[in-house]
């Protein structure tokens, strides 16, 4: 049985998402309790799909019993089962949260927006795992289509923000397809371990460069690589609080993911263009994103906009990590990768806790927490130790490693830039922080704003459950991140480094 | 609501081709098989055919509402799709390998045939729902889902 796992962690999330609205007709209370389940075996299975990938080695899973090049593969190798840990258990988490952060305007919409959401998992388990071009073109569709439906769930504003994320999400994925159209056209094939034998041959090939270079471009408007991340900080401020989450957490990660397997798995670590190395080009993109992100970051006064950048900020850090060309930048671009998911879950979930109790929407609203709410305070620091790179966060040792790699490979601005996007991190930081514990009296305006707001009422517990669970995640990620990485480096390493 | 569009000709015509475009629809699933055809292309046909009928008989409140609600299993066509190929994973194959389908009596041949049709008429289940679903949620505003709060 255990060979089916992968494709039994996606049908999970799937058919309940097909089932829902059959059930939801009937009952529509139903609809919370049967996501959660399906989300939680998804967990449970991706669990065992570690450990058996441990043991047994990679995995690939044909369709249909058509072989490899005819067929549709998955494949499912040390870094897929890793990285669907991250997906699966981030969607549980999320999903908890989802629940208590519902939007209260949804009403007869409560069946599609559960049934979307499950939908959205599955689609980014596809991506993770799909061994296949075009698999990974038509997940990010399902992943994008029901993100945009998402975003836009709550009506009003949200759907201006909505239709820009929809107009720019089909743009990344129209250029993604044109770059799959091309690499098709040269090469007959879209397995990716088949292209792999015959791309690094045809990289003198315009046609290939040019395919491949709309495939980067498709998958940065995805991932929100700098110049291109436009729709991302009005997609996540506007969307409901229970689905930026995921949205910020997971899809432009596993976008990114999906570049990671077309880099290495496909084109090689050593590809050179003109005699100029792909890696060397995507490092300087990603330091580039990274200190501007952070810029950018340190320029916005609202709280669910600071971390949309601050987001936006890490996928240069990852980027840089990953694009070093050795397994210690390698590794530690990974680990900071699952690391800011579970940062950015968390991030959003406190920002849509602070909007729905406490009516915290920008910077100066932020001191409203103060004191009455230690969970909250006390995650708000955890994150800012984690974002800003302070041991025992993840945050930390993801940075830490990335470094180690950049100097390893005399790679000097990477190292600059990292540093660099770090010091601007901590400045937006203490931006906040400051406004949580800063001792000095209230103006006369804001007492009489304190006075006349309702009376602050403590967090439920399946919030606290949440916000606790994540940060203590980010700590046991630091904490084990000996073992994580050492997993990367040795069973998780793409070809080729 | 859509209302009937007034005129004989188009009447007649719409009484003539509808039928005549179901049938093309389902002869382009079933031969989906042997040659150029299958679950989507005769999806889009079956659910065309359908569209062309609202737009030239019309569509009054109640029965509107009552396709509405019938839209609401808008997945029972992927379901048969992901069903076929459940069955196939519990036959001991690989997902939608039909020649794990546990049919007894049938040889591996058949259970392709049978396999790969049933595939296709759930997705062309689908292919049609959806595309009159796109259609009535133009058309129809459903102020009944939101009053339930």
């Amino acid at each position: 049985m255990s060979e089916h796992l992968p494709v039994l962690i996606f049908l999970s999330p799937l058919m309940t998402a097909i089932i829902l609205p059959v059930v939801g007709l009937a009952h529509r209370e139903w609809s919370r309790p049967l996501a959660l389940a399906a989300v939680s075996v998804m967990t449970v299975l991706s669990l065992i799909n570690l450990v058996v990938v441990i043991r047994h080695g990679t995995m690939r899973y044909t369709f249909s019993g058509w072989a490899a090049p005819l067929g549709i593969e998955w494949v499912d190798d040390g870094l897929a089962s890793l990285l669907m840990i991250m997906v699966s258990v981030l969607s549980f988490l999320a999903m908890i949260h989802a629940g208590f952060a519902e939007p209260s305007s949804l009403g007869g919409r409560v069946v599609p927006y559960y049934a979307l959401i499950l939908l959205l998992i599955a689609a980014l388990t596809g991506i993770v795992f799909s061994g296949d071009l075009f698999n990974v073109f038509v997940f990010l569709e399902v992943g994008a289509l029901s993100a945009y439906a998402l975003v836009g769930i709550e009506g009003g504003k949200a759907l201006v923000s909505a239709f820009r994320y929809l107009i720019l999400g089909t743009l990344g994925s129209s250029l993604y397809l044109l770059g799959v159209a091309y690499c098709y056209a040269v090469t007959g094939t879209l397995n990716m371990m088949d292209l792999a034998e015959r791309v690094p041959e045809l990289l003198l090939s315009k046609a290939i460069v040019g395919g491949l270079i709309f495939l980067f471009l498709g998958l940065g408007i995805k991932m929100a690589i700098v110049p291109l991340h436009g729709w991302l900080p009005d997609a996540y401020t506007h969307a409901p609080d229970a689905v930026s989450p995921f949205l910020a957490s997971l899809s432009t990660k596993v976008a990114l993911i999906a570049w990671v397997r077309i880099m290495f798995w496909v084109v090689g670590a050593n590809a050179e263009i003109d005699h100029v190395p792909v890696l060397f080009l995507l490092e300087e993109v990603g330091s580039v994103a990274a200190v501007v992100g952070a810029v950018l970051a340190l320029t916005q006064s609202e709280l669910k906009r600071i971390f949309a950048y601050g987001g936006i900020s890490h996928i240069g850090l990852i980027l840089i990590g990953v694009s070093l060309g050795n397994r210690t930048g390698f590794a530690g671009g990974v680990f900071y990768l699952i690391n800011d998911a579970v940062l950015q879950a968390a991030l959003f979930f406190l920002a849509g806790v602070a909007c729905v109790r406490y009516g915290v929407r920008t910077l100066d609203d932020v001191r409203r927490v103060r004191g009455y709410t230690p969970w909250m305070t006390g995650a708000l620091v955890v994150m800012a130790m984690a974002m800003v790179g302070f041991p025992p966060t993840g945050g930390f040792f993801g940075k830490w490693y990335i470094i180690l790699g950049a100097l390893e490979a005399r790679n000097y601005l990477s190292v600059g830039a990292v540093v660099v996007a770090t010091l601007l991190t901590l400045a937006y930081w203490v931006r906040i922080l400051e406004r949580v514990f800063h001792s000095g009296r209230p103006s006369p305006g804001q007492t009489q704003g304190q006075a006349s707001a309702a009376p602050p009422l403590d967090l439920p517990v399946a919030l606290k459950v949440s916000v606790g669970t994540v940060s203590a995640a980010i700590i046991l990620l630091g904490l084990s991140s000996d073992p994580i990485i050492g997993f990367l480096r040795t069973v998780a390493v793409p070809p080729g480094l | 609501m859509i209302h009937a569009y007034d005129s004989v000709i188009v009447f007649t015509l719409g009484r003539v081709l509808i039928p005549v475009m179901q049938l093309f629809g389902l002869y382009v699933l079933f031969f989906g098989q042997y040659g150029p055809g299958g679950g989507f292309v005769g999806g889009v046909i079956l659910g065309t055919s359908v569209i062309l009928s609202i737009l030239v008989f019309g569509l009054n409140e109640s029965s509107g509402r009552l396709v509405s609600r019938v839209l609401h299993g808008d997945g029972v066509g992927l379901l048969i799709f992901a069903g076929v190929g459940g069955l196939c994973l519990i036959g001991g194959g690989a997902f939608l390998n039909y020649a794990d389908l546990e049919f007894p009596g049938l040889d591996v041949a058949s259970r392709r045939y049978l396999g790969i049709l049933l595939a296709q008429i759930g997705v062309a289940v689908d292919v049609a729902v959806t595309s009159v679903s796109i259609v009535l949620s133009l058309a129809v505003t459903n102020e009944e889902e939101d009053s339930h709060v």
